[in-house]
């Protein structure tokens, strides 16, 4: 069934100059394929890199995207190291991943404390001066967000099965996330919470109505999720839209609308019952989660 | 791993890096813990180690009998118990058995500790010949210890899944804990749980199981190093290794801010010893009270 009100399908994603991007060893088709440039955040990499520096994604598998346009969030392979800044993050394990920093001095990384897995006695620790937190606390929610100061050790995890999802953030670029999604994020990018307007009950389940939002202004950051089950992403074109399950909303581009809409089911068994879609509209990316729970607030 | 070549034996043995069984060698995984003979030990730039990966149907011999362990999401260890050969389980964790194989409660010790600390009273026990196995409710990884005669090692409640008959239980208390304050509302909270499982081999070596969530790391700390865990995350340590709880203030922080973090509780084990990690841990509350007496707390203010 076809929705007349949508525009056509995605086209392929646009690969700049792919030809010179790809390449085969010593011109055998059956050598493993070599990317130069990562499809998932675009960034370029040494000839014979295995993953990407700037996002842990492996360059040398086949691109996952969907007939429908949906691409898999890269499996980061176990122990691959990113690197920002002055600092590294190893990914450790592929049923919790691990992000385990090891942070240069003058770097550092914000986060939500319950993450915390370990860290070296040395590793300083502070919290991020909020402003507008009262009214976020009043909502439920915990606004403090701490952070811990190189030199020194810091790893993170999470309470459930899922994928961690590396998305360096270029200069300029700004990114809404659903609450308590993110795992991490470099101290070069600037932080703050957006409120949802109507989302109340409904998106949150209850229990918020914020997203956070991450704005790369000066330098490129590097901002960790984790994504329960499997994490997919579509990038959609100016006025295309797709209505996904509110549980599932990962994030979105910043540039893309939400706007909540009731489904009204109305055959005589379900009478009187909706459900209620998220309408996302592009122009940019969204990302979605397989297992949609809705964790408790903290 | 290390593949030596051993004259007296006419021929190679096989150490294995995780359990230390030495065999023969001609087996894909070790007949002990199945570990895979041929993969290198995986290690972090820190220096935890991951559980080593470990085939799907690897058998891990023990006594007459030997358990299988099938799956790789949430992996199942099905036992095939000879004649004379008895496991022992928590009962939450029976998945399926042979209607022959008899299960009979086992009687513990001070039962009424451990109803306080709301832990598993009953422990079932299952006598061969005969299939039974288990399983747990999360993903994650299934972790073999086979102990030699005579080692112990403490765990963590609730992570126990099944252990051969051989492997004598006991538990102690945990002896972290802090007490928080309000009005006349006192609360003692226990990160770690009221009480540790204590598994020794006695007599002859026998085999543990537990089943963590999420990834398993493993680290030996030498002597004097410490590290800081999530309490949550705390799987298994040697009996030579020391824990403290250790509460951190970060810089920046208000006392009204308490109930969102304006401390983290930590563990401290201190070596030397081996100790463990899960990577999927469950939230570890603080009602942000006052605290008017711990175990002992070590305290840093940034």
């Amino acid at each position: 069934m076809t929705d007349p009100h949508l525009p056509p399908p995605l086209p392929p994603m646009p690969q700049t100059s792919q030809a010179s991007q790809t390449s085969h060893h010593a011109a055998d088709p059956g050598a493993p394929l070599i990317r130069l440039q990562c499809q998932w955040c675009q960034s370029m990499n040494e000839p014979g890199a295995l993953a990407c520096r700037t996002c842990g994604a492996p360059l040398d598998v086949k691109d996952m995207v969907s007939d429908s346009g949906w691409r898999e969030a890269p499996r980061i392979r176990d122990m691959t190291e990113i690197h920002f800044g002055a600092s590294t993050c190893q990914v450790e394990g592929e049923i919790v991943p691990v992000a385990e920093i090891n942070l240069g001095q003058g770097d550092a990384v914000f986060f939500e404390h319950h993450v915390l897995l370990w860290k070296d006695d040395h590793t300083a620790m502070s919290v991020l001066p909020l402003t507008g937190g009262v009214k976020r606390a009043l909502a439920g929610m915990p606004f403090i967000i701490s952070v811990a100061h190189g030199p020194g050790r810091v790893a993170f995890s999470r309470d459930a099965t899922g994928e961690l999802v590396v998305l360096p953030l270029h200069p300029g670029q700004e990114l809404d996330v659903r609450e308590h999604a993110f795992l991490l994020c470099s101290h070069t990018v600037q932080y703050t919470f957006i409120r949802v307007k109507g989302l109340r009950n409904i998106l949150f389940g209850g229990n918020g109505m914020f997203m956070d939002r991450f704005i790369a202004s000066g330098t490129q950051g590097l901002l960790l999720l984790h994504g329960y089950g499997n994490v997919f992403e579509r990038t959609l074109r100016p006025g295309e839209s797709i209505q996904v399950e509110p549980g599932a909303f990962l994030y979105k581009d910043a540039s893309v609308t939400m706007d909540v809409e009731p489904i009204k089911l109305t055959s005589g068994l379900f009478g009187g019952t909706s459900m209620n879609l998220a309408r996302m509209t592009g122009p940019g990316r969204v990302g979605i989660q397989s297992m949609y729970v809705h964790h408790a607030t903290e | 791993m290390n593949l030596d070549q051993n004259p007296s034996s006419g021929g190679r043995t096989y150490t294995c890096s995780w359990c230390g069984l030495t065999s023969e060698g001609i087996d894909l995984s070790c007949p002990a813990c199945g570990a895979e003979v041929d993969v290198r030990a995986v290690v972090t730039r820190s220096g935890w180690t991951e559980l080593p990966g470990r085939r799907d149907m690897a058998k891990l011999q023990f006594g007459q009998s030997y358990c299988q362990v099938e799956g790789t999401y949430v992996p199942v260890a099905d036992m095939n118990l000879a004649a004379g050969d008895s496991v022992y389980f928590a009962h939450h964790v029976l998945l399926w058995k042979d209607p022959a194989v008899a299960v009979t409660s086992m009687g513990l010790k001070g039962a009424w500790k451990r109803m306080l600390a709301g832990m598993p009273l009953i422990m079932t026990q299952a006598a061969g010949p005969g299939h039974i196995a288990f399983s747990r409710d999360l993903p994650g990884e299934l972790i073999a210890l086979p102990l030699q005669h005579g080692q112990t090692i403490d765990v963590r409640e609730h992570l126990f899944m099944v252990a051969t008959g051989a492997v004598s239980y006991d538990w102690f208390a945990s002896n972290v804990w802090f007490t928080t304050k309000e009005g006349d509302e006192t609360e003692t909270h226990y990160p770690l749980g009221m009480f540790l499982d204590r598994f020794t081999a006695q007599g002859a070596p026998g085999l543990l199981l537990l089943h963590a969530g999420g990834n398993v790391f493993v680290r030996t700390l030498e002597p004097g190093q410490s590290i800081l865990i999530k309490p949550t995350a705390f799987l298994f340590k040697d009996t030579t290794v020391q824990m403290r709880l250790h509460i951190e203030r970060p810089a920046g922080t208000w006392r009204s801010w308490r109930s969102w973090g304006d401390r983290y509780f930590w563990l401290r084990l201190h070596g030397p010893g081996r100790v463990a990690v899960q990577s999927a841990f469950e939230p570890l509350e603080d009602n942000g009270r006052t605290i008017v007496d711990h175990s002992g707390a070590t305290e840093r203010r940034w």
